[in-house]
């Protein structure tokens, strides 16, 4: 995966250029318009205006506490479950603002997989899939509903290790099994966009690259917005990359772009080690 | 028999808790005991009938006494089953708004007023129960169901007094409540945030979001389950004012009765006059320990198929 990756860097910096030249031609998936959060009197997310083109692996990088889950978490309101958090400003999705929809189906539409490896331990693999699917009922028959598990688990690269098993409780699958059945949890509901909050942060390597390879073929279909603490993962993944700095948005474009020629001070200080 | 923790403090630390957790379990021991020795009589007399028939003859003569418990244990049963099937969706529901919904500076005088409730001597509630929820019960639960719907067993005795399993049962449901609840809340409360999280993430409800929270813990509602029948079963003075205190074999709810704990409160004054009432009274005490071990054998089957993290 490594090398195809390398190899396809160059013809990947030609797609990147034809792609900030149509940037505006493309159709922006979600667009935050000055974005603030707070936590009572804490201001942790600062007039964040961004704009987040569909189909891309999208990565929001920074160092630990600069307000990268909150941002993401604001994404799909699944903020509010915080109680002392307060959001201003806008969050479209398609065009449509996330606070006139019920939040229910802005969750349906935006999928999230977790930093903390969550899947329902005390329910059977094909449970942990099918939950999402019946509490929002997209299923008419328990033949679609076995079909769609399926699906969701071929999607996340888990159904070969786990179809002889799918009654086995989720706790007994390893740690990147368990993530990867989060994967499947959330593409079941068919979201258009995947948040994902650093969710290699609790994995051995071998399990990050596999949700890596899985996030590369994902892109295709989804929308992906990676939440790292590692620049080198985002890198590794992304095609655009933000930069947030203390709740504040310093730099935002291409990857090559950040990576190898940085506008702002601050993005070079924390790509080389000096901040962060 | 080595491993890594055994150095001298260890092992000193274990040995001076040891004989506290060999007391309780050997009291329990001798407990039972106790109530096997004294109960030999009455079974050497009447065998295992002293369990399945409905009989109580208390006679100055020895040869016509005849005990058989069976209309009090299944007093007991029923009443506790009554309070369970009451305190459970109480103690729920009470659990999931004083985690979730109530506000975060009244949530804990919520909390010291069930342990207030839970606290409170049992002779409050008998009184209570007595004077008001009796009465209440009988005038606007018992004779408008009774003057529609007596065709049903479960309804087909006249509440004539009021006193009757359905007011044991709600009083105990009543009483039982702060100890399910407490147990529920703490397991609710401990969720981990990741698993609320995740549940709103697939796009729940909140209603939907508390079923699936209280299914993951479902091993406490079961312990709050048998808690609450062991404290239900168990209790004594409160029920012996409301349940009527009949031996009384019948379905229905309205229908007095008799426990086995208030069976043996009420009688074990006079006891002493009788050759084997004592005797009787012990073996029927002794039912109780069997009761309790099948309602936690019960439980485990429950949870047979639970796996931990």
């Amino acid at each position: 995966m490594r090398a195809r990756k390398s190899k396809d860097r160059g013809a990947k910096k030609i797609e990147t250029a034809i792609e900030t030249a149509i940037e505006t031609a493309i159709e922006t998936a979600i667009e935050t318009i000055n974005l603030n959060v707070y936590y009572n009197s804490n201001h942790v997310i600062k007039s964040v205006s961004l704009q987040i083109p569909e189909n891309v692996v999208f990565a929001i990088m920074g160092p630990s506490g600069c307000g990268k889950s909150t941002l993401l978490r604001a994404f799909n309101r699944l903020i509010e479950l915080q109680e002392n958090a307060r959001v201003e400003g806008d969050i479209k999705l398609y065009g449509r603002s996330v606070f006139e929809m019920n939040p229910i189906e802005v969750r349906r539409q935006i999928g999230t997989v977790f930093q903390q490896v969550n899947p329902f331990p005390h329910l059977s693999i094909y449970e942990n899939v099918a939950m999402g699917l019946k509490l929002n009922k997209l299923v008419k028959s328990k033949d679609e509903l076995n079909r769609t598990v399926e699906w969701a688990l071929k999607k996340a690269a888990l159904w070969d290790e786990v179809k002889d098993r799918l009654n086995d409780f989720a706790s007994n699958l390893s740690g990147g099994q368990q993530q990867r059945l989060c994967i499947a949890r959330a593409l079941a509901l068919k979201p258009e966009v995947l948040l994902m909050d650093e969710p290699t942060a609790n994995l051995d390597p071998i399990a990050t690259e596999k949700i890596e390879d899985l996030i590369y073929e994902l892109k295709k279909e989804y929308t992906i917005i990676i939440v790292t603490h590692s620049p080198s993962q985002a890198a590794r993944v992304a095609d655009f990359v933000a930069f947030l700095y203390l709740g504040k948005l310093i730099e935002v474009g291409p990857v090559e772009k950040i990576f190898e020629n940085p506008a702002e001070n601050l993005t070079e200080k924390y790509l080389t080690g000096r901040i962060g | 028999m080595r491993d890594a923790f055994s150095g001298t403090f260890r092992d000193t630390f274990k040995v001076s808790i040891l004989p506290f957790s060999a007391l309780i379990f050997g009291i329990f021991l001798l407990m039972l005991l106790v109530y096997f020795a004294n109960s030999i009589q009455i079974f050497q007399k009447e065998g295992i009938e002293i369990y399945t028939t409905n009989k109580w003859i208390a006679s100055e003569d020895p040869e016509k006494e005849f005990y058989g418990v069976l209309a009090a244990i299944y007093g007991s049963i029923y009443s506790s089953v009554i309070a369970v099937v009451i305190a459970l969706p109480l103690s729920i529901s009470f659990a999931v708004f004083v985690i979730d919904y109530a506000p975060s500076k009244l949530k804990e005088w919520f909390i010291i007023a069930t342990d207030i409730m839970a606290g409170l001597p049992t002779i409050i509630y008998g009184i209570w129960g007595a004077f008001v929820l009796v009465p209440f019960l009988k005038d606007f639960v018992m004779y408008p169901i009774y003057n529609h719907l007596s065709f049903i067993p479960f309804f087909s005795f006249e509440p004539l007094s009021g006193y009757s399993f359905l007011s044991a049962g709600v009083l105990l449901g009543i009483m039982v409540t702060p100890f399910a609840s407490s147990i529920i809340r703490e397991a609710y409360r401990m969720i981990p945030f990741k698993y609320r999280e995740a549940v709103f993430s697939i796009g729940a409800t909140r209603y939907e979001a508390t079923k699936i929270l209280l299914s993951y813990i479902k091993p406490a509602i079961v312990a709050g389950v048998i808690l609450a029948f062991g404290r239900a079963i168990g209790e004594t003075v409160a029920v012996s004012l409301v349940v009527g205190n009949t031996f009384n074999i019948h379905p229905s709810l309205f229908a007095p009765g008799y426990t086995i704990s208030s069976l043996i409160a009420n009688q074990f004054g006079n006891a002493f006059i009788y050759e084997y009432m004592v005797s009787a009274l012990f073996a029927a005490g002794l039912s109780l320990f069997f009761v309790g071990l099948a309602v936690n054998l019960l439980g485990m089957y429950i949870l047979r198929r639970r796996v931990h993290e």
